[in-house]
């Protein structure tokens, strides 16, 4: 069976699967938003002193989910990539951008959630869990602020929930007695969920297993993508203005400065750069701007030395001799008559490098120098996995996979698409 | 003096330029980062005097350029300080490690090459084969994945699954009691899964190179010249073909070179061995300043002159390139 599906029908289907089985996340979403709106009007200090990054997160992919279809409808002439036939590239690719807009919607917890470790601890995968749950402790709320908050602990998951517990199994009369690995518990019967009679419970199913603190695999997963292509694109697009930048100046205006930038571009290129990279992270501290700027300033080289040959092959041009004597700036030069010639190989350029990023992302987290430990990153998974190696297979092989298929899908893609774009190569 | 001679002595000069602004570079660096490498052996309760005397036993008392232009001093003398770790001197606990790594380096490089070109000839034989489809797949694989996640994979396969391969370290626990070829043998066991480990990823490189090379010489008219006047296809590819599809080789070999003493960084990590690349790290965490200097002055020496050998020989084997690739 040959699959025909154009990248945009795929792109629907998981919005359509993403709605219907999240869909009550999302209404909650949106009352979020509108009660956020209601506690502006009330009282807007109130309102922006509850803004936070988790907060904001959840209001954007929330606002993305809703405006997809209509960023689509009218974006449609000009994205005409939308229209190519689906591969195993670039579904592995949608599914990477797709957690990293909609992570809150996919998972329904969060990435640093644990609780009785020694119930969860090193779950294989599939395995289900039961869940017991109590009643919050809390009031109606009255104010609008109240409202917020309360609606905000529904949608926001926290990395702790006192409201409830994983046990093996109950035991009602009177009062309510439940198991964990064999060690009884009693709790009053008051604070407990009743439905029909009996105790509320639910189950959760770890689909990849839990990790050594009883975290969900999956979640992790969905969470790390969001890190490795932020940092992959912050990091790319940093080298591009660099290498851009300097490229162009150093083509541009040849002479000394061409020459010390080409001696420095040599030193860096013989160098080793992990090991610089690594240098810097261990003695200036590591956290999220500090890699991707780093990773941004290592990678500049090579499109340095594309963008100086260009540069410098075109200067002669009388195409290019007429603008510049047409008064253009240098800025507009390299916007109108540089950037055009040399997007194809540049962009080709920059899809390798950003696997290269997530490569030495990964790489910096398994030496302990990504983003710390706190952050769901896929390098950082792989080195805690390998000390769980003989009894949890799982907590390597997932992560890994991913980081597999995630530097296989980009590769290809820069390579298909550099069949593409590039005259040259297609004559042959 | 000759040309050659000429070009060679400028060659090298740069060289020490380029190494010298590397070290300048990373010493300023280090100076310049927040953190007191003093800090670990002093207690709070140590009296201030004893604590300036530690600190002026690490010479970290005077200004920057002070101890820049002491450090410079005694590095032209051979001496690059005292480790704060090791409490020895940086060039003897350089001189325990080093060994390892190039040993290392070296064997899983002859091995790569060896690999690679078996299977590009392999395939050059029937250009656009099953055989040639398959490895060309597998190099693009490999080129893509991590070291680490190989590394980390081979070991749950081979080490875990299968039991074949010990995980880690370099000796047995009765590496002692082995004759001398015993210790030989134990060494080469314990490294057949980082040696392959490194190679993987070169070989995908290497492989690629050399299969590209072979069939864009397969395309020049001279083969179909050889081929005309009757010659054998075996002679035409050992005789004419691969000599002439090795040399863009020899650059990329002295690249990698260069690359592969950064991936051992990770792999002497994953597979706990006694190297540079676990003592760069080490020092680095430790904020051990003369060790961190000392190893990147050997790791940017290497690396030079692994691109400066690489650009010799390459200059040996083809005369015309002797001005490009040593200016």
């Amino acid at each position: 069976m040959k699959i025909k599906l154009k990248i945009w029908q795929c792109l629907f289907l998981l919005w359509l699967i993403i709605l219907i089985v999240r869909f009550e996340q999302l209404i909650n979403i949106y009352k979020l938003i509108f009660s956020w709106f209601i506690l502006i009007i009330d009282d807007s200090k109130a309102a922006l002193a509850q803004v936070n990054f988790d907060l904001a997160d959840i209001f954007i992919s929330g606002l993305l989910f809703i405006l997809f279809p209509l960023i689509f409808f009218f974006f449609k002439k000009k994205l005409l990539f939308l229209f190519s036939r689906v591969s195993f590239a670039s579904i592995v690719l949608i599914l990477l951008v797709i957690s990293f807009l909609f992570a809150p919607l996919i998972t329904n917890r969060n990435p640093e959630f644990y609780k009785n470790i020694g119930m969860t601890k090193l779950l294989p995968p599939l395995s289900a869990v039961n869940v017991l749950h109590f009643e919050k402790e809390n009031m109606q709320p009255i104010t609008s602020l109240g409202k917020f908050i309360s609606l905000r602990d529904e949608v926001a998951k926290k990395s702790f929930n006192d409201n409830i517990e994983y046990v093996d199994s109950t035991l009602a009369n009177g009062k309510i007695i439940y198991y964990q690995k064999g060690i009884q518990k009693e709790i009053d019967n008051k604070n407990v969920i009743f439905e029909n009679g009996k105790p509320l419970i639910t189950s959760y199913t770890f689909y990849l297993g839990s990790d050594q603190f009883g975290r969900d695999v999956l979640t992790r997963l969905v969470y790390g993508a969001r890190i490795s292509l932020m940092v992959g694109l912050g990091s790319v697009f940093i080298s591009l203005l660099i290498g851009l930048i300097l490229g162009f100046l150093a083509g541009y205006t040849g002479g000394i400065f061409n020459t010390i930038f080409s001696r420095i571009t040599d030193m860096f290129l013989s160098f080793p750069i992990i090991f610089l990279v690594v240098l810097i992270l261990a003695l200036f501290g590591n956290s999220l701007i500090s890699v991707i700027s780093i990773l941004g300033f290592a990678g500049w080289m090579s499109l340095f030395k594309i963008v100086k040959t260009e540069v410098l092959s075109i200067k002669d041009k009388n195409y290019f001799i007429s603008a510049k004597l047409l008064g253009l700036s240098k800025k507009q030069l390299l916007t109108r008559e540089v950037l055009p010639v040399i997007i194809v190989p540049i962009v080709v350029n920059l899809i390798f490098q950003f696997g290269n990023v997530i490569i030495a992302e990964s790489a910096l987290s398994y030496l302990g120098l990504g983003l710390g430990e706190n952050y769901p990153s896929w390098g950082s998974m792989i080195q805690s996995g390998q000390e769980y190696l003989s009894s949890a297979w799982w907590m390597i092989f997932f992560p890994g996979m991913i980081l597999i298929l995630t530097l296989l899908s980009a590769n290809s893609f820069g390579l298909s698409l550099n069949r593409k774009l590039n005259p040259r190569l297609q004559n042959d | 003096m000759s040309k050659t001679t000429r070009l060679f002595i400028k060659r090298i000069f740069s060289s020490l330029i380029i190494i010298f602004l590397i070290i300048t570079f990373i010493f300023f660096l280090i100076r310049l980062s927040p953190g007191d490498p003093a800090q670990k052996f002093i207690s709070p309760s140590l009296s201030p005097q004893i604590a300036e005397k530690v600190r002026e036993s690490l010479n970290l008392n005077q200004p920057l350029h002070m101890q820049y232009f002491g450090f410079l001093e005694s590095a032209i003398r051979g001496d690059l300080g005292v480790s704060y770790n090791f409490r020895r001197s940086v060039v003897s606990v350089i001189a325990d490690y080093l060994p390892f790594t190039l040993l290392f380096v070296s064997a899983s490089f002859v091995f790569q090459l060896i690999i690679s070109f078996i299977l590009a000839v392999k395939s050059a034989k029937k250009l656009n084969g099953s055989f040639d489809k398959i490895f060309s797949g597998l190099a693009l694989f490999f080129y893509a994945v991590p070291v680490f996640v190989t590394g980390v994979f081979l070991v749950f396969i081979f080490s875990e699954l299968l039991n074949i391969f010990p995980s880690s370290g370099l000796k047995s626990f009765d590496f002692e009691d082995y004759s001398l070829t015993g210790k030989a043998l134990d060494y080469l066991y314990h490294m057949i899964l980082p040696i392959v480990t490194l190679s993987l990823v070169e070989i995908a490189i290497f492989y690629k190179y050399l299969r590209d090379n072979i069939e864009d010489v397969y395309n020049k008219l001279f083969v179909l010249n050889l081929r005309a006047s009757g010659i054998q296809e075996k002679t035409i590819l050992y005789k004419h073909i691969l000599p002439n599809a090795i040399n863009p080789l020899i650059t990329i070999a002295g690249i990698e070179l260069g690359i592969m003493l950064g991936g051992t960084l990770i792999i002497e990590v994953i597979f706990g061995l006694p190297g540079m690349g676990r003592l760069i790290i080490e020092a680095v965490l430790t904020r051990d300043y003369p060790l961190i200097i000392g190893c990147s002055l050997t790791a940017s020496v290497l690396i030079i002159s692994a691109n400066l050998i690489s650009d010799i020989v390459k200059a040996k084997v083809d005369k015309r390139l002797l001005e490009g690739s040593l200016s």
